[in-house]
């Protein structure tokens, strides 16, 4: 079944479009992560998955229905952010008793065992916590919460490296356990990455890309080398990223679908092939074509 | 096993490859179960599609075999698939690094026979 579909999805800021005729599907238990850079529409996109939103224009489908004012909806999915809406001055304890309530797939013991593990207190109260811990208080929500559609965006902020990789575990043994649908937006994609199924990249309102992991990973091929030599393999190419290492040697990465004669080439001229990293790819493709940072400091 | 992220190889490939070795040296035998997708997710901590991936792998080149329901089993001709394949495959291109390597340092055959022999007396 599909979790989720969107078809020329549209989501309107005045005249601004923040989702700009966006159309994928996600596969219901998986997991997604939704890349891009700051201000690419991510959050907007998922809070009209969430339901938050009213599109502009196109169509969003969760489970088959219309998120727009749906209860259905609503009953099986949660969205965690960092602006998530909690009581400031009740005891955390009695946070997740009523998120038990609230939520028909709910595992108390679950939520209880993370909540000792990250040494909360009882008797703590939200308007205590520090950033990272709010956060963390937020993700064992998300988790122990166990909805169908479960949506994190940017759940990692102000967490430090340890729990970070903490929280990327405690979602992979959930979701073994239980499989549902879950979609991550993150700036620390390369951490991540090994967890995620499929990615979805986003550029200016724009789906840039929707794949799985696997076929990112190969999609491309990083060839390093003499300018010269190289300038005649890419002539007829299109290059996804280019860099200059010296006067004379160049850096490029184009798609991974070189033919046996190119092949033969790059042996015989002593190019250097590499692979390239998935975060550094998802860079060089969300990159302003004005350029790189370089060049503002290039005066000429 | 660890994964090495930096590698020219996709995940699945190295988890595929891992479990060869482990065929080869006879960790895992002919009619074994090996591990599920969950279990090696688990393990290695990553997706389990990525670990399903490395198991199709292995299904394809008949180095293991499906019983429905059950999971995935070592067939009996895996060790000699293996050794086929890796001779085919990976010596050889291995081989041809070398060899391109020693045409930069103007070695002679003679010479790269004798690294060769020396080497391998040295094990």
């Amino acid at each position: 079944m599909k979790a989720i579909q969107c078809e020329n999805l549209t989501k309107r800021y005045k005249k601004f479009a923040a989702v700009d005729d966006v159309t994928f599907t996600i596969e219901e238990n998986t997991i997604t992560g939704l890349i891009g850079r700051n201000g690419a529409g991510k959050t907007t996109l998922l809070k009209t998955i969430m339901g938050y939103f009213k599109p502009s224009s196109g169509s969003v489908r969760v489970f088959e229905e219309n998120p727009f004012n749906s209860l259905k909806v609503s009953a099986n999915a949660i969205y965690v952010d960092d602006y998530m809406t909690l009581p400031q001055d009740v005891p955390l304890s009695n946070i997740l008793d009523f998120a038990k309530s609230f939520y028909t797939n709910w595992n108390h013991e679950l939520a209880l065992k993370l909540f000792q593990y990250h040494e909360f207190h009882s008797d703590e109260q939200v308007q205590s916590l520090s950033k990272g811990r709010k956060m963390t208080f937020q993700t064992i929500i998300g988790i122990a919460a166990r909805c169908p559609l479960t949506i994190f965006d940017e759940p990692t902020t102000g967490m430090d490296y340890a729990v970070r990789q903490e929280f990327y575990r405690t979602i992979l043994k959930d979701y073994i356990a239980h499989p549902r649908t879950i979609i991550i937006s993150t700036h620390l994609f390369n951490e991540l990455e090994d967890f995620l199924e499929n990615i979805l990249l986003m550029d200016n309102g724009k789906v840039q890309l929707h794949s799985s992991i696997d076929q990112l990973q190969s999609y491309t091929i990083g060839i390093t080398g003499s300018s010269s030599k190289l300038t005649q393999l890419i002539e007829k190419r299109e290059v996804i990223y280019k860099r200059e290492i010296s006067s004379e040697q160049q850096y490029v990465v184009i798609n991974n679908d070189l033919t046996t004669a190119e092949l033969q080439y790059i042996n015989q001229e002593g190019l250097a092939t590499s692979s390239v990293a998935s975060a550094d790819l998802t860079m060089y493709l969300t990159t302003s074509k004005k350029g790189g940072i370089d060049d503002v400091f290039n005066r000429s | 096993m660890v994964l090495n992220p930096n590698s020219m190889k996709p995940i699945y490939v190295q988890i595929s490859e891992w479990l060869e070795t482990e065929i080869l040296n006879d960790n895992l035998k002919a009619d074994d179960k090996i591990y599920s997708q969950y279990q090696l997710a688990d393990l290695l901590n990553i997706n389990p599609a990525t670990a399903a991936k490395g198991l199709n792998l292995l299904a394809d080149y008949q180095i293991v075999y499906k019983k429905r329901g059950l999971g995935m089993f070592v067939t009996s001709e895996a060790k000699s698939i293996i050794l086929e394949k890796r001779k085919s495959e990976n010596l050889k291109h291995l081989i041809e690094d070398v060899v391109k390597e020693a045409d930069y340092l103007n070695v002679s055959r003679e010479e790269l026979i004798r690294l060769l022999d020396e080497v391998r007396k040295g094990e």
